[in-house]
Parts: structure tokens; C-alpha cells; sequence
């Protein structure tokens, strides 16, 4: 076979997968493109919109405190079903993929039942009003991302090495210890990722909340119910204005979890470094 | 500490260790010597606690300690992967030990200086594991499982991963801290010499079963079952 003939056989796979990958990065390329081309000119005006500055604190807050929420409850989860002898773990590591792949639509669908029972009229004569409140929205995000968390932590703890965790029981550990002191930081850049993920998917949810809380023009709005409303009223430029501040949002949440996980790698390679001064 | 295994038998997968029945006297230093997956480090886990096993006992100074878990058992133990806490200082590994059991700061900096003076490591307190020779690591690892002065410790190949000169001064290091410290070893290898050399007695142990346990010095001089013979190889 002529020379030219074999380089093409060896090559062929890699000029068809670039290829693709090409489409692939244009398509997505393009959705980000329309983004900023449409959101930049109006940008900074709709910045200055009172709805957009209400939309955003609410989004920043009911992200925040639904995060930690999330965080407090998934870590003992995670460590219950990797380090634990848990009955029936396999059944709940299936609900909880069962839940992460049910439309968060039908998430927000199952917490407007249960919380239109007596059961969540009573929370709401108790002072805790969930459908159509703030407090709503903090739900509708602990139900769609804690199953998310658990699966990345329960990954994470997994992953580590448990011969560490033996030998500091063997120097006189507890197990609350051992979590403390050699697991959480032994997994340290996980944790951190897991928040900062969890924080961004709390930041751009909107199905459940929908379902669960409606949105309100300044009372249950967030910034994905801000783009739905403008939208809706035919407002696209205050909508991809919008749309620009969440993508520089998500942009950002990128940037810290691969600033986390690169400190890490940083901290290994300077000490590193430091030995063969 | 005396050790003593009774018919102890566990299964991890498709690892089946036979029922092993074996005594550690006190002071002792005893090998387990085998091939690679022959069970070995499976038996010195089990000894340490970290599984309960599933049949059969093991016995600490006539107390079955089945029921107890390992950070009550005043076992020390030294992998041969050091199994260094990655994100402690030397000093703070060493230390570990002593914090959990509540000691002062001024007893934990005095137990570890004395600790890091013993194993020659002072110079590298402040460095963090990732940084350390092979050597530096095993001699840490060392000092933080006799920081609380265990009355049974446990080594899982500590010198395999070792050159030669290395392993050298480890060994004169371990008959040592034996001295020094009078605790029993139970320590895991497949080099037939280093068994020969460190150890009082040596327990062979091929494919999950221990076929027999015999003097140290003795190994190479006497003859044993035909699998044991294969696994010595040629003595010339």
C-alpha cells in the first residue's frame, strides 16, 4: 500500500473524531454566543432594573442557604453509605439515581402535593409557608441537588484511601474523628467542588421551583424566573440581559472549582519543588 | 503482649485464609513469610481489628479481642505503603497519636522530638509526606505508631519498597526499637533472608493456608514440605 495510503489508514479516526468535535464545540459555542451578543448591549441598564437586582439577591440567597443545608445533610449521608454497615444501602444509593434522573418539573410536582396536605398547611399556620414563598424555593433546591451531592461526595469518600482511616483508629481515633480529622480533608478539594457545583445548579434551578413556587414579580422571582418573565412579556432584551448575568455566574462558579482543584495540585508540586531546593 | 490466633479463618471475596492457629510469645519478633496474595497482610489486619474474620479467635495476652475495636487495642502499625496522613506535617503525623489520647501539647512536642531524634528524621519535621524519600516515610511511620508505645506492632512489608543500604539501616533501626521499647513485631515479608535475619521464629504462609511455623535462624538450614521448599528455592 503506497506510504500516502497507510498515513491516511492510521490518521482517518482522528480527522473524523476532530471533525466532530468541531460541530460539537460550534453548536455549543453558539448558544453562548447568542447569549453574550444578545445580553451585552442592554447589559448594565438591566443591571440597574430593580426586578433583575431582586432576582439576583434572591437567587444568591436562597442559593447560599440551600447549599449549606445541602452540604450539612449529604457529608453524614455519604459517609453512612460508604463507611457505614447500613441496611439496605444498595436500595438507597438506587433512589437516589432514580431521583437525579426524574425531570426536576416532577420534583417541584412532588413537593406541591406534599406540601398542599395538612400537613404543610399546618407548617404554614406554624409560620412556615412553603408553596408559593422564598422558603419554597430553598426546597425545591435542597430536593434537586442533594441527591447530586451525595453521589459526588459518596464518590469522593469512595475514592479515598480507608487503610488511612484504619490506622488513625489504630492511634486512637473515634470514627467522628477519623471523618474529621482524615476523610473530610483527605477529600478536601471534592468538598469544595461539590458546594461550589451545587451552589451554581441552585443558582440556575427552575423547574421544581416553578412547580413548587411559581414565580412572582419580586417576591418569588429568581434570576432563571426573571428570564421566564421577560420572556413571557415579550421583554427579550431585558431576558438575554439576564440570561448574560447567569452565564457570567456559572463562568465564575467554573473558574473557583478549577482554581480548587488546581490548589491542590499546586500545593503538591511547590512542596514538591521544595525538596530539591 | 502475647499473641495468640485460634483457628481463624476469613474470607475477603475470593480469598479464603484457612483456619490459622499460631502463638506470638512476648517480646517476640515473628514473621509472616509468603509469596504475594498468600494472605499475609489479610492476617496482620485481622490481628490489628480492622475485620472481625469469620470464624475462630485471636487473643491478646489470654483476652479475646474479637469484640474490641483497634483503638483500644495498644497495636501499632506501619504499612509498607507508610500510609502517611498526606495532609499532616511529619511532626503532626507523628503527634496524631498522642492528641487523640488527649496528651498536652508540651507531652506531644516532647514525646516527638524524642521520637524524631531516635529515627534521625528532626531535620524534616516540617515537611509534609509527599516530599520524603522511601526511607524518611517508613522512619516516620515508624515513630507515629510508637508514639504510644504499643505493646504489639505490626509491620506489612515496611522495607520491600527499599534499596538495599536503605534497608540496611532500617533493619539495625527496628532490633533497636525492639530493645528499646520490648514490644512484640509481627512483621509481613517475602524476602526469606530478612526473615531469617530479623525475626525469632517465622511463620510460613502459602495460599491463604500456614503451613508452618519454625526458628528463624533455622529456615534456610532445615528441610521442609515439598510447596515450602519451592518457595525457598535454591539455598546452594
Amino acid at each position: 500500500m503506497p506510504e500516502f495510503m497507510r498515513f491516511c489508514e492510521r490518521r482517518i479516526f482522528d480527522w473524523i473524531a476532530g471533525i466532530i468535535a468541531l460541530a460539537v464545540l460550534l453548536f455549543i459555542g453558539s448558544a453562548v454566543f447568542v447569549i453574550a451578543a444578545g445580553g451585552l448591549p442592554g447589559f448594565w441598564n438591566n443591571l440597574k432594573s430593580e426586578e433583575v437586582r431582586f432576582a439576583f439577591r434572591m437567587s444568591l440567597m436562597t442559593a447560599t442557604l440551600s447549599t449549606v443545608i445541602v452540604m450539612i445533610l449529604a457529608l453524614p449521608t455519604a459517609y453512612a453509605l460508604t463507611r457505614t454497615g447500613m441496611p439496605m444501602k444498595g436500595a438507597f444509593s438506587l433512589l437516589i439515581e432514580l431521583v437525579l434522573s426524574v425531570p426536576y418539573i416532577l420534583l417541584g410536582l412532588s413537593l406541591l402535593v406534599i406540601f398542599s396536605s395538612p400537613m404543610g398547611k399546618q407548617l404554614k399556620e406554624w409560620g412556615f409557608p412553603v408553596v408559593f414563598s422564598p422558603a419554597g424555593i430553598v426546597m425545591a433546591h435542597l430536593l434537586v441537588n442533594l441527591p447530586y451531592a451525595v453521589r459526588l461526595l459518596k464518590t469522593a469518600f469512595e475514592a479515598s484511601d480507608r487503610r488511612q482511616e484504619f490506622i488513625a483508629q489504630t492511634l486512637g481515633a473515634s470514627p467522628f474523628q477519623c471523618f474529621l480529622t482524615i476523610l473530610i480533608p483527605s477529600c478536601r478539594n471534592s468538598l469544595i467542588s461539590t458546594f461550589i457545583l451545587s451552589w451554581s445548579r441552585g443558582m440556575g434551578e427552575f423547574g421544581a421551583t416553578l412547580m413548587l413556587v411559581g414565580v412572582t414579580r419580586m417576591k418569588t422571582e429568581t434570576l432563571p424566573g426573571s428570564i421566564y418573565l421577560s420572556i413571557s412579556t415579550g421583554n427579550n432584551e431585558a431576558a438575554m440581559s439576564t440570561a448574560m448575568l447567569m452565564l457570567l455566574i456559572s463562568g465564575f462558579a467554573m473558574i473557583l472549582v478549577r482554581a480548587a482543584e488546581q490548589s491542590g495540585r499546586r500545593r503538591i508540586r511547590e512542596v514538591r519543588e521544595d525538596r530539591w531546593k | 503482649m502475647e499473641i495468640e490466633i485460634r483457628e481463624f479463618t476469613v474470607k475477603r471475596g475470593e480469598f479464603l485464609l484457612r483456619p490459622v492457629s499460631l502463638t506470638v510469645r512476648q517480646g517476640e519478633i515473628f514473621a509472616l513469610l509468603g509469596r504475594t496474595g498468600s494472605g499475609k497482610t489479610v492476617l496482620l489486619e485481622a490481628i490489628a481489628g480492622m475485620f472481625p474474620g469469620d470464624e475462630g479467635e485471636i487473643l491478646y495476652d489470654g483476652v479475646n479481642v474479637m469484640k474490641i475495636p483497634p483503638r483500644r487495642r495498644k497495636v501499632g502499625i506501619v504499612y509498607q505503603n507508610d500510609g502517611l496522613f498526606p495532609h499532616m506535617k511529619v511532626e503532626e503525623n507523628i503527634g496524631y497519636g498522642l492528641k487523640m489520647h488527649g496528651y498536652s501539647k508540651e507531652e506531644r512536642e516532647r514525646t516527638t522530638e524524642r521520637l524524631m531524634e531516635l529515627l534521625s528524621i528532626s531535620h524534616i519535621r516540617n515537611q509534609y509526606p509527599g516530599t520524603l524519600s522511601g526511607g524518611e516515610k517508613q522512619r516516620t511511620a515508624l515513630a507515629r505508631a510508637l508514639a504510644l508505645k504499643p505493646e504489639l506492632l505490626l509491620l506489612d512489608e515496611p522495607f520491600s519498597a527499599l534499596d538495599p543500604a536503605t534497608k540496611q539501616m532500617l533493619y539495625k533501626e527496628i532490633m533497636e526499637i525492639h530493645r528499646s521499647f520490648g514490644c512484640t513485631i509481627i512483621f509481613v515479608t517475602h524476602d526469606f533472608k530478612e526473615a531469617e535475619l530479623l525475626s525469632s521464629e517465622v511463620g510460613i504462609l502459602l495460599d491463604g493456608e500456614l503451613l508452618e511455623v519454625t526458628d528463624g535462624k533455622r529456615l534456610m538450614k532445615e528441610k521442609h514440605c515439598r510447596k515450602i521448599e519451592d518457595f525457598l528455592g535454591d539455598r546452594g
